[in-house]
């Protein structure tokens, strides 16, 4: 147990096995999202080919998976703009700004990027959603 | 660009609260849905869909907060060192959450086939119910008609005139309704209780045997004759029909009898052949009467005219005694003729109507003055409750009632009491009974005394014609005449004749 614990949390070199480079990191990661957006685009059509979103509980069940695919998306351009892109930096310079620098001078991009870090607008609200969602289901009759 | 921060930290720090806060909610819900449906696969679909979103927002959250508290507090490298294994949980996590999520239409059709068979089983049990109650029903008016069934018969049984019988395999009685207790006179104590045999109301062993045997060969008998002997050894003529029940439902075999009591049926048949064979009787003795009657007419008119001859000799004929002799036999012997005649009389005499209390009274008058009856108490009791009419000849009424009395003297040896009763019997006929307290006819001779020339009296003092002469008499006019007697406690003759028709009839 507690030579598992430290192969887990102090990884070292081990020779005997296949070398992983840190980029592999955000891959897996990029790819969970991927996963995870198309699971929920699943979902939507599931809900929909069953006739589901007839039901109000199950159409807002729906509005939820879409707002996470749209997080989703978010996700996915902000961790490509930060781990795998070269073309932003950002610096905190104080308490209250913060420097979010191009790689050339694209403002447009560094807007886009300030936008798309305000993900809890998309996450929140598809969790409010499924929630609502939760709440007509429960309120329905028992068939 | 330089960008103001504090959005971005209030809306990172808030929304990752929010996240937990709403997740949970969520997780909640998901719960109290699965609480409320068990059995539904799809709310437990929502509940694992939510516990990872939940996973998801704590540890997305978490990771969150901690990077602005550690960015904000100048400690940047430690946030590096730490971010690898919050998105690593957090892929995890949305990993999860979408690895369950493909799972819904999975889900979803496990869901319907649990709801279908859950339908079906539903539908199955309400079947059952149904047929249960239908059941339950049908037993019910099953029952109720087994009741009626048994009660019906219970009074077919007991209600019925005739005598049913159930034997036991060994032909023991062992049921018996109350006309069976009524006509052998048993009681039923005796007769199922005692364990009492079939066999045992048979008066003849023989008799028994066969029809025993007749059962046990063809499985019945139909309509056998035979004699059953009562309680008080009294001889009764009954006709039996009965078979096997082999018993079914776990009853065992029984032999059942109907009995019907043939006795009055036999009776009146004897009557009847009684009175067949004494019309072709009186049809024969008409015959011969007329036969005899011309050459008797012929000897007594010879007999007469050389009486009268001799007379008129002064000297006495030597035959003259033997003549008189023959004259005495051949007017005795046309008497005979003549009562013959009588009995089987074909001829129209005038008929009317006849108050039979009137008839009745005469004769009782005429008769008391005689010799033989002096000695007689002569009893009257007349129809009082309208005219007692018939119709018919009222000299052969008056000939019929001085036979039974003169009859009822010589019963009473000229010494005792003889009553005679007019009425109506319920059918509106008017009845004469003449009743004595003499002694009697005996069974041997009762049958006979209705035949002509039958006769008990000493030779010569009757001719046996009497009471066959009545008989044609009553006959003729459509009646009846019975007799009745114990040996040794006197007669009663009943004479039954119809009413006469209404006035606008004749």
């Amino acid at each position: 147990m507690t030579m598992g614990m430290m192969f887990v949390l102090i990884p070292g070199l081990a020779h005997a096995t296949q070398m992983h480079s840190t980029k592999e990191g955000i891959l897996v990661h990029q790819l969970g999202h991927l996963f995870f957006l198309v699971s929920m685009a699943i979902l939507i059509l599931t809900i929909q080919g069953k006739k589901l979103h007839m039901e109000r509980g199950w159409r807002l069940i729906q509005y939820s998976a879409l707002f996470f695919i749209l997080w989703n998306i978010d996700a996915i351009l902000v961790h490509f703009l930060d781990n795998q892109s070269s073309f932003i930096s950002t610096t905190l310079i104080s308490m209250d700004h913060i420097r979010i620098k191009t790689l050339e001078t694209h403002y447009d991009l560094s807007r886009l990027y300030y936008l798309l870090r305000l993900d809890h607008l998309l996450c929140l609200p598809a969790m409010l959603l499924l929630h609502r969602g939760l709440s007509h289901l429960l309120q329905r009759k028992t068939p | 660009m330089i960008f103001p921060y504090t959005p971005i930290l209030v809306i990172d720090v808030l929304g990752s609260l929010g996240m937990i806060f709403v997740a949970t909610l969520s997780l909640l819900k998901a719960r109290k849905l699965r609480a409320k449906e068990p059995d539904n696969a799809i709310f437990l679909y929502l509940v694992w869909i939510c516990s990872g979103l939940t996973l998801f927002a704590l540890s997305r959250s978490f990771g969150h907060i901690l990077k602005q508290v550690l960015l904000l507090t100048s400690h940047g490298h430690t946030w590096s060192a730490i971010a690898p294994y919050s998105g690593t949980i957090n892929t995890v996590s949305f990993m999860l959450v979408g690895l369950v999520t493909l799972f819904f239409n999975q889900s979803w059709t496990i869901n319907t086939k649990i709801l279908s068979s859950r339908k079906a089983l539903e539908e199955t049990h309400a079947q059952l119910v149904s047929l249960n109650q239908t059941l339950e029903q049908k037993v019910v008016e099953r029952t109720e008609m087994l009741t009626t069934s048994e009660h019906k018969c219970r009074r077919i049984f007991e209600q019925s005139l005739d005598t049913i019988l159930v034997t036991d395999a060994h032909w023991c009685i062992r049921e018996i309704n109350p006309a069976g207790v009524a006509i052998t006179g048993y009681t039923k104590d005796t007769l199922v209780m005692g364990n009492m045999s079939m066999g045992q109301l048979f008066s003849s062993e023989q008799d028994w045997q066969r029809i025993s045997q007749l059962i046990m060969e063809n499985e019945f008998i139909l309509n056998e004759e035979t004699y059953f002997k009562g309680a008080q050894g009294n001889k009764l003529y009954v006709i039996i029909t009965g078979g096997i029940d082999y018993g079914a439902f776990g009853c065992a075999k029984t032999f059942h009898f109907i009995i019907k009591n043939i006795n009055e049926k036999k009776e009146m048949e004897e009557q009847i052949a009684q009175a067949d064979k004494l019309a072709a009787l009186g049809e024969l003795s008409a015959g011969v009467a007329h036969e005899i009657n011309n050459p008797l007419g012929i000897i007594l008119g010879y007999t007469q005219l050389m009486l009268k001859s001799e007379a008129g000799n002064k000297e006495a004929s030597p035959y003259h005694d033997d003549l008189k002799i023959i004259e005495k036999h051949v007017k005795n012997c046309k008497t005979v003729v003549s009562d013959m005649l009588a009995f089987a009389r074909k001829d129209t005499l005038e008929w009317g109507i006849i108050n039979l209390n009137q008839v009745v009274s005469d004769v009782v008058g005429f008769v008391h003055n005689h010799a033989d009856f002096r000695q007689i108490n002569m009893g009257l009791d007349l129809f009082d409750q309208g005219s007692l009419n018939v119709m018919g000849n009222e000299q052969e009424f008056r000939q019929v009632i001085i036979n039974l009395l003169i009859n009822a003297c010589h019963a009473l040896d000229k010494k005792g009491d003889i009553f005679l009763t007019t009425r109506k019997n319920r059918s509106d006929e008017a009845v004469i009974v003449v009743k004595d307290n003499g002694k009697g006819i005996s069974p041997k001779n009762i049958t006979r005394i209705f035949h002509p020339f039958f006769t008990t009296k000493p030779v010569g003092q009757g001719t046996g014609l009497g009471l066959s002469v009545s008989y044609g008499i009553i006959k003729k006019h459509g009646g009846r005449i019975r007799a009745e007697s114990e040996e040794n406690k006197g007669a009663t003759f009943t004479i039954t004749l119809p009413s006469p028709p209404d006035k606008g009839d004749y």
